[in-house]
């Protein structure tokens, strides 16, 4: 580490302006108008009128679409958290028992491949082709006899949300299998050489040694997805626009309809700052409470 | 491990691979049957695939028979082998020719985009976190901080407020609107991964080229830069994922459509007049998936190694 003299500390600062300025502009101004704007009722271009906490307490008092869209989006957030934990772990523990390297990366990249796929074309592939009337869904159950079932999987108001909770079946992100993967590889030899030694193997070994040894893996992920969960609409927009009704709304979507269609834009920064507090306390209960590997040895 | 045991995790690992890649197979069918097919059943694959292997069997038993065709309405139609062939083939390109007529402007935005933000990221990210990791200067500490403590606001926050901003600097339907919040944004990650990389550089490495007079310039392009090769090519390639699959930015900042990029672009085509071909729609998806299909191919060994050297927990 190099304690530069004032010259060249003024030349440490040129070289980290341009970033300075970038984030002032583009992170730190919005920040400051999240806040400032929504304690005002205006249109795009139109005069403000500043109106208090009016917007906050109009959204959590007599906001319809509050606590259902609220529900929503726990209902969602706890499925992604779920399958998240889940079905990329396995799937990067049987890469990770395969005893050839060679397959190994195979698998890797296999699982991996998915990501070229644009988020907004696997969106449409699922609206479009999967549970379109005349889609796979359909087609299948027609297939097997169940033509009872056969539905507009996403215009049902009993199917909607679980039909855009299945989008992305069986759930297996390349991203989370390689991170899963990276946790288990960083298991030493030794503690997989005692664990065989003491005769714990199997399935008693990977809830007994290898879970709690990626706990910072786990960790990652669960809060990856918590943020993700409780700010991601993009999905819902294509998929269903919040619909029908109001059954797959959630507050972010809302907020978008707020401030793009029906110009709103006081109102919409005020959902937003809601959902910053509930994702930033979140993320502090999540720092706090669900201890990674590192933190439990480094108190023992 | 026994063979028994290692054949069920083959069988249970490529399982659950094909039914990931299920919707992407069908995709890829679909792009070459039209509307009248895709009603008449779902699993089943073109008719133009099928029309030509009947073309070609006929050929090989040197048959001269005409063939029976659907012209573009679908009545039926009887013509020579030779004409068939050419039937089946302009059905099969009828949607990707479509498609690409459409999506050719969009992807070179996308790639004027995601090229000039990745090139801003790698370039602001690793210049600052440098500065930040090799230099305890006044304000060193708090201009990291300043950084990293971005990384706790969420998008949702400054979503509408970025959009006020940019409206109101006259950038909306520019790709200015999309590269400078990208550049600010992405340079955050960037200067957390690189910093804890050159942190762990050692001095020794420094302080010689510094005795030979090496400036700031000479140190990043003779010591940091090849060092830190699979650092940069995690960086890249997750910030060229994060600006191709960000479709709302994009769809919100073009409000006359003039600088759509490709997943903005693609919602645009899905809820245009063109939705109502299947094809056209099953063949943008396809092509949108070509040039991170390339970028995955050349980059896919040092991503991965790059992830599982263990960069990423919490």
């Amino acid at each position: 580490m190099i304690r530069p003299n004032l010259k060249s500390t003024l030349g440490c600062y040129a070289i980290v302006l341009p970033g300075i300025v970038l984030l002032l502009t583009f992170i730190y101004l919005p920040v400051v108008w999240a806040f400032s704007k929504s304690l005002q009722e205006f249109e795009v271009g139109g005069p403000a009128r500043f109106v208090g906490l009016a917007n906050y307490r109009e959204y959590l008092t007599l906001d319809p679409t509050c606590w259902p869209s609220v529900l929503n989006m726990l209902l969602l957030t706890m499925f992604a958290v779920f399958v998240r934990l889940t079905a990329p772990l396995i799937v990067a523990k049987l890469i990770h028992s395969l005893p050839r390297e060679r397959w190994r990366h195979f698998y890797r990249v296999v699982f991996l491949a998915p990501i070229v796929v644009p988020g907004v074309a696997v969106q449409l592939i699922w609206q479009g082709m999967i549970y379109a009337d005349d889609g796979m869904l359909n087609s299948l159950l027609k297939g097997l006899g169940l033509s009872g079932w056969a539905r507009g999987w996403l215009s049902d108001p009993h199917t909607a949300l679980a039909a855009v909770m299945m989008v992305g079946f069986p759930f297996v992100g390349g991203f989370e299998v390689l991170i899963y993967y990276a946790g288990l590889s960083a298991i030493p030899d030794s503690v997989n050489e005692a664990a065989r030694l003491e005769g714990c193997t199997g399935v008693s070994k990977f809830f007994r040694i290898d879970i709690p040894l990626i706990l910072s893996q786990l960790k990652l992920i669960v809060l990856l997805t918590v943020i993700g969960g409780m700010q991601g609409f993009e999905g819902l927009f294509i998929l269903t626009r919040g619909g029908p009704g109001f059954k797959t709304t959630v507050p972010g979507l809302w907020m978008y309809f707020n401030a793009f269609m029906f110009q709103r834009m006081g109102y919409a920064c005020a959902i937003g700052v809601l959902l910053f507090l509930a994702i930033f306390a979140l993320t502090l209960l999540n720092l706090r409470y669900f201890k990674s590997a590192e933190d439990v040895k480094g108190e023992s | 491990m026994g063979r028994g045991r290692l054949l069920a995790i083959h069988v249970t690992l490529l399982l659950i691979a094909s039914l990931t890649m299920l919707p992407l197979a069908f995709m890829v069918n679909n792009v070459f049957r039209s509307n009248r097919e895709f009603y008449r059943s779902f699993f089943s694959i073109p008719d133009a695939f099928k029309g030509l292997a009947r073309v070609a069997g006929a050929a090989a038993v040197d048959s001269n028979k005409p063939v029976q065709v659907e012209d573009e309405q679908g009545r039926p139609l009887q013509v020579a082998p030779g004409e068939a062939v050419g039937v089946y083939l302009r059905q099969i390109e009828r949607g990707p020719a479509m498609a690409w007529a459409v999506l050719r402007p969009y992807l070179v935005n996308s790639l004027i985009v995601s090229i000039l933000t990745a090139l801003g990221v790698s370039l602001l990210g690793s210049s600052a976190a440098y500065i930040l990791a090799r230099y305890r200067f006044l304000g060193s500490r708090a201009t990291l901080v300043m950084f990293l403590a971005t990384m706790m606001f969420p998008g949702v926050l400054t979503l509408v407020p970025s959009f006020l901003l940019v409206k109101s600097l006259g950038l909306l339907n520019t790709y200015w609107a999309m590269i400078l919040p990208y550049v600010a944004g992405g340079q955050v990650f960037a200067i957390f991964v690189f910093h804890s990389f050159f942190r762990g550089l050692p001095e020794d490495l420094f302080e010689s080229a510094r005795m030979d007079g090496a400036g700031h310039l000479s140190l990043y392009l003779n010591i940091v830069l090849p060092l830190s090769r699979p650092v940069f090519s995690v960086v890249v390639i997750m910030n060229i994922l994060g600006t191709w699959n960000n479709f709302l930015w994009p769809f919100i900042t073009n409000t006359d459509g003039s600088h759509h990029v490709i997943s903005s672009g693609l919602f645009a085509l899905a809820t245009s007049q063109h939705a109502q071909n299947f094809s056209t729609m099953f063949a943008a998806y396809a092509i949108s998936s070509v040039p991170l299909l390339i970028l995955f191919v050349y980059a896919t060994r040092p991503f991965i190694r790059g992830m599982t050297s263990g960069a990423f927990k919490a």
